[in-house]
């Protein structure tokens, strides 16, 4: 079954000294997140950016697709923390995404969770949308 | 123009049947934003979703590219209104991809005839880096209205 999600998106003005808003989404789990191309471009001073959005689409998308990998293998985990950093370079394009991943996951070894995550990276929907980006890293590593 | 990074973290907690996880933006503009996997493939119950935050960055990518695009033309637009719908779906396979990204874009712009608008929205989507990504193994579909105009809605 097909599933779609909506953003809504307003903007007033040019690119350089115009404002924009995340106005609504689907769910309504967020709304009215300003954004603009300085915020964008440079110091983040408080407002998101697509490129934020990107970063928590595939930290998402791939702690998920972990958590299933790891629970199939019979070690579900009981917490993994994931960031990803997105690397834009304005004129190019994204660059580079860094995922990490600390897990808490009990009775499983290093090797094996470092080819379930490698798995995750590579399977996970986001991963596939992104396939593009010239370098997508991974680190992760089990904690205790 | 230097590089810039941005960076968002994610607390996931069990598995994914029964799991759920948060998501905090390091700008500080969202934190712990809720997500699950039924609210991913089913019904959202106000929780967010990896394609539902790709739709966001998606709309938001869309919409700058496009003021640009008729500022550098015309004239900056006065109001623009820009919907993506991202869609998820199980392929042949039997995972999940993502399928398609949809633009709706309508513009408040004077000066503009409804030919440049097309232009401009083509460009904008060309120049948004996300739209270039996508289009690589979905399908990406732009539509841009002017309002006001003759097909205006």
């Amino acid at each position: 079954m097909a599933t779609d999600r909506r953003a809504e998106v307003k903007w007033r003005g040019d690119l350089m000294s115009g404002t924009g808003r995340i106005d609504s989404v689907t769910s309504g789990a967020f709304g009215g997140l300003d954004v603009s191309w300085p915020a964008r471009s440079d110091e983040p001073n408080g407002l998101t950016s697509p490129e934020e959005l990107i970063a928590a689409a595939h930290a998402t998308c791939f702690s998920m697709a972990l958590s299933n990998g790891l629970a199939q293998d019979g070690h579900a985990p009981e917490q993994l923390d994931t960031s990803a950093t997105v690397t834009f370079q304005p004129g190019e394009g994204i660059t580079k995404i860094a995922l990490e991943v600390v897990g808490r996951v009990p009775g499983m070894e290093n090797g094996a969770f470092q080819e379930a995550a490698e798995k995750a990276k590579e399977n996970c929907p986001v991963s596939k949308a992104l396939a593009g980006v010239p370098e997508i890293s991974l680190a992760a590593r089990l904690e205790g | 123009m230097p590089r810039v990074q941005r960076e968002a973290n994610v607390t996931w907690e069990g598995n994914v049947a029964r799991g759920d996880g948060t998501i905090t933006a390091a700008s500080g503009a969202f934190e712990k934003l809720p997500y699950s996997l039924a609210s991913r493939i089913e019904r959202p119950e106000g929780k967010t979703s990896p394609e539902e935050l790709l739709a966001a960055a998606h709309a938001g990518c869309y919409a700058m590219s496009l003021a640009g695009e008729l500022a550098g033309r015309s004239s900056a637009p006065e109001h623009l209104d820009v919907r993506a719908v991202v869609t998820l779906d199980q392929v042949a396979d039997g995972s999940h991809r993502i399928v398609a990204s949809e633009i709706h874009a309508r513009a408040r712009v004077t000066g503009v005839t409804e030919g440049e608008l097309q232009e401009a929205a083509e460009a904008a989507d060309k120049g948004c880096p996300l739209s270039a990504l996508i289009e690589a193994s979905a399908q990406v579909t732009v539509k841009a209205t002017l309002e006001g105009g003759s097909n205006g809605d």
